[in-house]
Formats: C-alpha cells, structure tokens, sequence
C-alpha cells in the first residue's frame, strides 16, 4: 500500500513539474492488476537447503548413537528448534529483502519511465506516424535505466500505430491484456481521482526471465506507453541471498547438533556415573559413593544418591549388629548348655549299666534319663554346628580317602549293611572332609531310611571334576510342596514328617557341608514314581574352596586359615541364602 | 611308662567341677585310677609328686590355659595327654595338637569313648618286636622301645614312637593319613587327619636334620607319609 501512494504521490509530484498540459497521469489503481501476483520463486532455495543440511546432519549423527537414546533425543530437539529459529529468520530477511529490492527497481524503472513519457511522448503529435513513433521509443529506451520501451498511437482515426524500441524483444502481445485494459481505462474525474488515467504496472515471466511491465497514456490524447524491463538482476541477487541464508541455517543447525552433543555429555555423564553407582550398590557395595559438585539438579540427585546409600547402609548394619548378636546368643547358649551335657552324658554310661539291677519302677526312668540325654546332646551338637556355618568358622579338614571305603564305613558304622544297596567301584580318590562326608551321607542316608524305607541305593559317579553321590529311596516321594523346603531348618511336613525323629536340622546341616565344599544337594522325586532321590554334589578336590591344601605344615598356617574363613564367609552366606530357600 | 600292666594311674585337670566329677566317675569306672586337678597350676604340682600314667586336660582353665599346661609338660616330659576340647573351636584343635598333645576328645564325650582313647594311647607304649632298624643316623631299637639319632637318645612321646614304628616297619611305602590314624591312633574311619600332620611334624623337629626340608619322613601329596631309607 505504501508503495501505491508513494507512486501516485510521486506521478503527482511530477505532473505539477510537467508541461502544465497534465500529462503523465500514472499511478498503480487500487485493487488493480498491478499487485505482484507473480512470485520470482524464492522460497525453493531457501527452505531446500536448509531441509537437506538437516537430513544430511542427522544421519551423520546417527552412526554409533542408540535411537531412543537421550543424546539423540537432544540433538533432534536442538536441531529443530535451531532449524525453526534459522527457517523464520532467514525467510522474514529474505523477504524484506525481496520486497525492498524489488521496490526500489520497481520505482526507479516507472519513475524514469514517467518522465520518458512526460518529457518525450507528450511532445509528440497527436497523431503520429509509426517512425515517430519508433525513434521516440528509442529515444526513451535509450534513456539509460535498461528497459524497452513501446509506443501505441493513433496514426489515423480508428487505425494503431506501434513503435517500438526493439521490436523483436518487446511487442503489444508481451503485454498483458488486463494491463492494457487498465491502462486504456478512463476513469472518471472527482475528488478522490484527480486524472482519468494512471501508472498501471504488472510482473510477468517470459521464457523463465521475471520483467516487470508498466503501462500508462498521456493524459488529453497521446500515445499510450509500455515499458518492459527485465528483472534478472534482482533474481539473481535475491538467489544468491536465499543460498546464503541457506547455508547460514545449514551452519547454524550444526552448530546446535554440536551444542547438543556438549549439553548431552555434560548432562550424561554425571548421569552415567549415577547408573554406575546405583549398580555398585545393587551389587552390594554400600559404600559406594557419589562426589558431589556444584549445585544443579544433578548435584541434587547425588546428594540425594548418597543420603539413601549412607541410610541403607547404616540399615544393614544395624540389622546384620542384630543378626550377629541373636547368631551371637545362640551359639553361646550352646556352649552354655555343653557344659552340664558334659557332665550329664559322663554319667549316663554310669546309669545305663546299673540299669538292669534296678528297681522296675525306677528302671525306666533312668533309661529316659539317658535317652532324651543323648538326644539332647545331638540337638545341641547341631545347633552348634549351624552357629559355626552362620559364624563362618567352620572349617575344612581336607584328607584324601577312597570315597567308597568311606560310604561303607559309614554305613557300616550305623549298622545299615543290609538296608542300603551300595553301588560304587572301590578307588574313586577325593580330597575332602571326610567328617563332613560322613554327616552328609549320615543324614540323607538316615532320612532315606526314615521316610522311604528299605532299601536305599546310594550309587557313586565321577562326572569330570566332580564327585556325584545319589541316594534314592522307595518310598512314597516327598509331595511337591515341601520340595522346596526340604533343606530349612525345622521344616517339618507335618503328615509325612512325626515331630519326634531328629532334630529338624539334618538335612539342612547336610546342605551346609556340601556347601562348604563348593558343592551341593538336589532334591527331587525319581521321574518313574519310585520314590526321593538326593543327589549330592562335590568338588574331587576340594583344596581350591579350602585355600589350603591341609598338607604337612601348610595345615597351621595361620595366614592360611585366615584364607579359608574368608572363603568360607562367603559360602556361608550364599549357603544362608540357598538353605532359607 | 613302666605301669602298663597296672591299673591305668590318670591325672585329669578340669575347672568345672560337675564335669570333673562326672569324668572322675566314669573312668573310675572303666577300671582307671583318677587324681584330680581344678587348675592346671596345681595340675603340674600333681604331676610332679604323683608321676602319673597319662593326663586328661581340659583346653579352657582359669590361670594357665590346656595349651601352656602342655607346652609346659613337653619341655621335660614325654607322658602322653589327651586333650578335652569343644569342637566348635577347630583352631582349638591345631594350637592344642601343636603344643604337644597326643590326642583329643570332644565334649560332651562318653565314659567310654575316653577310656577306649586312654587305652589306645597307653598301648602305643608297648613293645611288640625285638629287632631293631636304622634309617641313616636314626637308629630304632624295638626291643628297647628308643631312638637314637647319632648315638645320642631322643625324647619321644609313645604317640610319635609308634608313629616312627609303623612308618619304618614299611620303608619307602606311603601310608594314608586315615591307614596311620587306624595304626597309631586307632581311630576309626573318622580320624582328623591333623592328628597326623601335627604329631608329623613334631616328629619331624626331633629326627630331621633340616626338619623344613625332610630327608627321612617325606610327604607324598594326594596320599599321605613315607619314611625314606636314605641312599
């Protein structure tokens, strides 16, 4: 708009300046066609650059980045809002640009026109010959502002006349027929219309080149003239523009990928070391802690990290304090209760053999006496046994024995010859403890007996390193719900399982020895319905898990020792774990 | 060492009166003479005036503890000493094993399992041949029951006397800790191994010339012992 009113200003401000015969009337009419409809196809560049720099960009971003990841979130997220500040930017400056370029050539071009007009087409006849005509046309073309000019007169009544500056580059068919229309318009004269006529101008496009085509009529009878001026220069400036704000978002889009990846580490790697700490202390390092540094909201987080760790920490200290002084109580009350069973079991021999000579009445009572002593005393033999594997103070006493000759001992000792099939070549050597051994086999064996009856196989395999023992029973099986607690500690399945034989900790003790050694029992039911089958497993030397071999002096070594409690320690525990199972 | 066919004359030093009491009864008994000690102080001015066979010691005393009490008793003496310990103490075990003892029992223990260990202990004393072997300098009288190494007569307990007897009556075979437990010990498939190892040793600190680096009782790994016959 306001370079309409600056036109018509102008084309004013010229007529006053005119020959005083009110020629040169020129002014874009509003709403007419002289709006530049036509666009000099700008955008493309502009935007084609920038959408290819963001493709390219973030496919070399890509490689070794995890989709999904955070880093790639933020690099997407900075590169688009990069691409979105530099698109607008540099389309708000392409396009002021555009318009002021375009306007300034525009104005010069019409006003040099105006004044061609004024100055040299109202000083022709009124009606001139096609050379007047012709030579004015060249005159004004000439004029040095770099457009073609072409007069239309009427030579004669009813008849045209055309002169033209170049005539094969500019004819009456290059103009279009609305500016024509609107320029052989008369307009009526009033108070806002002070001429019948006006500067008309349109853009076209002729054979890919932008020209801006003005036309007006010299006002009391005259020859109606066009102008064609050709504005490639203006293109070609305004592309290079565009190119240039191209390759600025280009730049400016990998720079956010860059400011991207920098705000990326900075936020990710305190954040790694987050995970790192957090899976320290899952693994149960607890006193894994965070440097604290600065005061953002990642420091914050460490903050927070290392409080919880400092809180769970001081947790399971407290409860393994507690843990350790209850462990602590019962195998102090074990010792406790040894003393008097000392004394107790010293004199129970004494009574059993008095037994016969004594008063019936008196007679059973004294036998009681010695049972439930001897009961007792394998109760607290076990209790205290357990407190030792809880403690971690038990002890590997590594000997080499031929594993057969010390299941036979075994069974032979506790006169189950006969109710025990022994399947198993003499010769199978293992360096282990032969006294854990035998509790081991003591108690799956006395169970097999107890709950699945005669006879019980015990077979002998070696399996690479490893020594298997199985012992399978025919009994009714054990019911697949007191499976997986067959190795607790005073579990006791009430139907199959009378309170009154053993003491509830025999399988677990046996569980604990196998252990120790750095192996382990299995329970299961025979897949053919013929009853429970314990399968022992061991190590054949069980040195490594020992830490000492037990040989000769190495046996004392204190340091040794040390070694092995420290393995143990950790058996221990994974064994408190697998037996509360 | 010269009462074997007598009745067994036993000195036992145990705090605990109820135990001490108990024990004196069982052992009595089973056919023993027992004096009785409470500290282990009075337990070697018993052993001075009564000189007697063999000594049941308790590892925890008030004063001197089992183990000094041993260690006390080795420096001039040889009479063997069972050791009362608990389990639970395996270091117990080793440290008491180490001080000199020749065997040892665990609480609560039966009248009858002590007596069966006091009488395999005594035993190991008894002569049984009348020849005699010689391992390089080591000479083994049988018949006279010692050892003398360059003419000169170790101190041996009956335990590491009969130990050096089974080993030399089968020179340079390797003898298991268990077969050795079941020869010297009598114990039965259950025997601790460490028995062996440590009276080995103290075996070893008398007979050796280096006793770090054997020449005579050499260890063969994965099995056990063997007395070498020197080239």
């Amino acid at each position: 708009m306001t370079a309409r009113n600056d036109a018509r200003a102008t084309s004013r401000g010229a007529a006053g300046a005119g020959a005083g015969r009110g020629t040169g009337r020129a002014a874009g009419a509003p709403g007419g066609s002289g709006d530049p409809a036509d666009d000099l196809a700008p955008a493309g560049p502009v935007g084609r650059p920038g959408g290819r720099a963001g493709r390219g960009g973030r496919g070399g971003l890509l490689a070794g980045i995890r989709l999904s990841s955070l880093r790639l979130r933020l690099v997407v997220v900075f590169a688009l809002v990069a691409l979105t500040a530099a698109v607008s930017a540099s389309g708000i400056a392409y396009w002021l640009n555009r318009e002021a370029v375009l306007q300034r050539t525009q104005d010069a071009s019409l006003n040099d026109f105006r004044q061609e007009m004024q100055t040299r087409a109202a000083a022709l006849p009124v009606r001139p010959d096609a050379d007047e005509l012709r030579r004015t046309a060249e005159d004004m073309a000439n004029g040095g502002s770099g457009y073609r000019v072409l007069l239309v007169g009427e030579g004669e009544p009813g008849k045209q006349t055309i002169g033209a500056s170049d005539a094969d580059r500019f004819s009456l068919r290059d103009v279009p027929a609305g500016l024509r229309t609107q320029v052989d318009q008369e307009r009526q004269v009033d108070s806002g219309n002070e001429f019948p006529y006006h500067l008309f101008w349109v853009r076209i496009e002729k054979g890919g080149t932008p020209y801006l085509v003005g036309g007006t009529r010299i006002i009391g009878g005259g020859p109606t003239g066009y102008m064609l001026k050709s504005l490639e220069q203006e293109r070609q400036d305004l592309s290079s523009l565009g190119w240039s704000l191209g390759v600025a978002t280009l730049l400016a889009l990998l720079g956010s990928a860059l400011l991207a990846q920098a705000a990326a580490t900075t936020v990710l790697k305190p954040v790694h070391r987050l995970g790192e700490a957090a899976r320290r202390l899952g693994e149960g390092r607890l006193d894994t802690r965070l440097r604290v540094s600065g005061t953002d909201e990642l420091a914050e987080l460490s903050r927070t990290f290392n409080n919880a760790a400092e809180n769970l920490q001081k947790k399971v200290a407290d409860m393994s304090a507690r843990e350790e002084s209850s462990r602590r109580f019962v195998a102090d009350m074990s010792h406790e209760l040894r003393t008097p069973l000392t004394a107790l079991t010293a004199v129970t021999e004494v009574l059993e053999e008095e037994g016969e000579s004594l008063d019936p009445m008196i007679a059973p009572a004294v036998a009681l006496v010695v049972s439930e002593t001897r009961r007792l005393n394998t109760l607290v033999e076990n209790l205290m046994e357990v407190t030792r594997f809880d403690a971690g103070t038990a002890r590997l006493v590594l000997d080499d024995v031929d594993v057969a000759d010390q299941v036979t001992a075994c069974i032979d000792a506790r006169a189950w010859l006969d109710a025990v099939e022994l399947d198993a070549e003499r010769g199978i050597m293992a360096r282990l403890d032969p006294r854990r051994l035998d509790v081991i086999l003591a108690n799956l064996i006395g169970n097999a007996l107890k709950h699945g009856g005669s006879p019980v196989r015990v077979s002998i395999r070696t399996a690479g390193d490893e020594l298997l023992i199985e012992v399978r029973d025919h009994g009714p099986g054990i019911p697949e719900d007191v499976l997986p607690h067959v190795f607790d500690r005073f579990y006791k399945a009430s139907a199959s399982r009378p309170r009154s034989e053993g003491s509830g900790l025999g399988l677990s003790i046996a569980m604990e020895n196998a252990l120790i050694h750095g192996g382990d029992i299995t329970a299961a039911n025979s897949p053919d319905g013929g009853g429970a089958v314990f399968r022992l497993r061991l190590p054949r030397d069980a040195s490594a898990i020992a830490g000492g071999d037990g040989d000769g002096p190495g046996a004392s070594q204190p340091d040794k020792r040390d070694k092995q409690r420290d393995k143990h320690d950790r058996r221990g525990k994974k064994g408190g774990t697998d037996g509360g199972a | 060492m010269g009462q074997n066919d007598a009745v067994p004359f036993l000195l036992l030093i145990e705090d605990d009166d109820a135990i001490r009491t108990a024990l004196e009864l069982s052992l009595s008994r089973q056919g023993h003479r027992v004096v009785t000690a409470a500290t282990g102080e009075d337990g070697l001015k018993l052993l001075r005036e009564q000189r007697p066979d063999l000594i049941v010691l308790d590892v925890m005393l008030p004063g001197i503890d089992g183990f000094e009490v041993c260690r006390r008793i080795r420096r001039t003496d040889q009479l063997p000493i069972i050791l009362l310990t608990a389990r639970s103490d395996d270091i117990d075990v080793v440290v008491g094993l180490e001080s000199g003892a020749d065997d040892y029992v665990v609480k609560p223990v039966q009248g009858r399992v002590l007596d069966a260990r006091i009488r395999a202990v005594l035993r190991r004393g008894e002569r049984e041949s009348t020849d005699s072997a010689t391992f390089g300098a080591l000479v083994i009288d049988r018949s006279a029951m010692t050892v003398t190494k360059n003419g000169e007569d170790l101190q041996l307990t009956p335990t590491e006397l009969r130990l050096l007897l089974e080993l030399s009556r089968r020179p340079g075979q390797a003898l298991s800790r268990q077969q050795l437990l079941r020869l010297v010990w009598e114990h039965d498939y259950l025997g601790d191994s460490r028995l062996v190892d440590a009276c080995v040793q103290r075996l070893r600190a008398k007979v050796e010339d280096v006793p770090s680096s054997p020449t005579l009782i050499r260890t063969v790994r994965g099995v056990g012992y063997r007395l070498d016959v020197p080239s």
